[in-house]
């Protein structure tokens, strides 16, 4: 494979923890502009160490396709289906977004709606990615991730909590820990 | 028809995310092993950007306050390419960096170096249909950190790049030729393999330079490539 390559890849390196001034992203929280059409929703969280201690320090970046399945463009100051949020003195963080549609696999076949999520903070060398399933979404059972994360997809899946509201944490070590992708 | 997949990143490239040399790794790599799925939809594309992502002097971090910062004035240039060889144009190239005396502009950096009131250190550009991206800067002061007794971070760049795909997605720091501090430090040093850490170090180049103005650096960046592979 190493072979492949022409040139050389560039090595990652951590974010550190003195990135807010230069990675500031307007209204980062809301993935779309005002009136996109979908079902708005709210995915909340709190992201925590191998000691069950917040992280207050990290970016985390989320990425998805429109409620009809689409990927979307350029908007005033940002893209459309794109976010980046930061995890307060709490590790909290929040995603304000629309539900998005299905989209094709690997296999053609239609997966299960979710968002991509890429994680970057002090203390990581290199960004983690994952994924969030709803658990309110009857096609979770034939997605191929989520099959095949086994006993622990129910990391990957957000749980409603009422009205256009979910929940998910990520958790980095433990029992609970969340499952992180080899893409 | 075929499918584009990205490849595999060749080991020794990026760091191990369980780097005990750097302390803060301990409590925050899984432990599990990664996941291996199959590349879908959602991470083969990426988030397109335009120019309404700029701010007052976006490519240059000397004229963003009221005066002109302290330090040596520097040109940061490079391309953006996949491991294809293929330029990345109009892609998001952000940066951020301390200021010459090594301190950020940050309320949690605590180091008792003066901040500048005239610098605050970041910048974002989108590269040109060339790949090309260029900045306008002052050199970057090393600081110390809490690592371990008496641990002090070579001088370095902060950049942060999107691609084609999210896939391509790479946050990295870019350092400086001849820095005596790269020997003794442990981000730096996490990386295995001695050639991928010398590719994070920039090249002095005087044809960057700008004379009678400020030193020219240029540092390319290398993202993941993709290859076509037949469909099943």
């Amino acid at each position: 494979m190493m072979s492949d390559s022409k040139v050389g890849l560039t090595s990652s390196q951590t974010i550190g923890p003195f990135f807010k001034y230069g990675l500031a992203w307007q209204d980062g929280e809301q993935a779309f502009p005002e009136g996109a059409t979908g079902t708005a929703i709210e995915i909340s969280g709190t992201l925590v160490d191998g000691a069950g201690k917040p992280i207050s320090d990290a970016m985390i970046e989320f990425w998805q396709a429109d409620a009809t399945g689409n990927f979307g463009g350029p908007t005033q100051g940002s893209c459309a289906g794109f976010a980046r949020a930061y995890t307060n003195p709490q590790g909290g963080f929040v995603l304000r977004t629309r539900k998005p549609g299905p989209v094709a696999g690997a296999d053609g076949k239609l997966q299960a709606p979710h968002i991509l999520v890429c994680l970057f903070s002090r203390g990581m060398l290199k960004h983690l990615f994952t994924h969030i399933y709803f658990g309110d979404e009857p096609a979770n059972g034939q997605d191929p991730v989520l099959r095949a994360a086994g006993a622990r997809a129910e990391t990957l899946i957000a749980r409603p909590a009422g009205a256009g509201k979910y929940a998910w944490d990520m958790v980095l070590q433990g029992e609970r820990e969340t499952v992180f992708l080899d893409l | 028809m075929p499918n584009i997949i990205y490849r595999k990143e060749p080991a020794g490239v990026h760091p191990p995310l369980d780097s005990p040399a750097y302390g803060s790794t301990v409590l925050r790599h899984p432990k599990q092993p990664l996941l291996a799925v199959p590349q879908a939809a959602t991470e083969l594309s990426a988030p397109r950007f335009d120019e309404t992502l700029y701010y007052p002097h976006h490519d240059d971090l000397t004229k963003q306050c009221a005066g002109e910062p302290l330090g040596e004035r520097i040109i940061v240039t490079g391309r953006v390419l996949d491991e294809n060889g293929d330029a990345l144009p109009n892609t998001l190239v952000e940066l951020w960096q301390c200021n010459s005396a090594g301190r950020y502009h940050h309320d949690v950096d605590q180091h008792d170096a003066p901040l500048d009131p005239n610098f605050k250190g970041g910048g974002r550009v989108l590269t040109n249909e060339k790949g090309e991206y260029r900045y306008t800067t002052i050199k970057p002061g090393s600081y110390p950190w809490r690592n371990h007794p008496n641990a002090w971070r070579p001088a370095h760049i902060h950049f942060s790049i999107f691609g084609k795909s999210m896939l391509q997605r790479l946050i990295t720091q870019m350092y400086f030729p001849g820095d005596p501090l790269l020997g003794y430090d442990p981000i730096f040093n996490t990386i295995p393999s001695e050639k991928a850490r010398e590719r994070l170090i920039s090249r002095f180049d005087l044809s960057v330079t700008v004379p009678e103005f400020a030193l020219g650096y240029r540092f390319d960046i290398v993202l993941r490539g993709s290859e076509a592979t037949p469909a099943n």
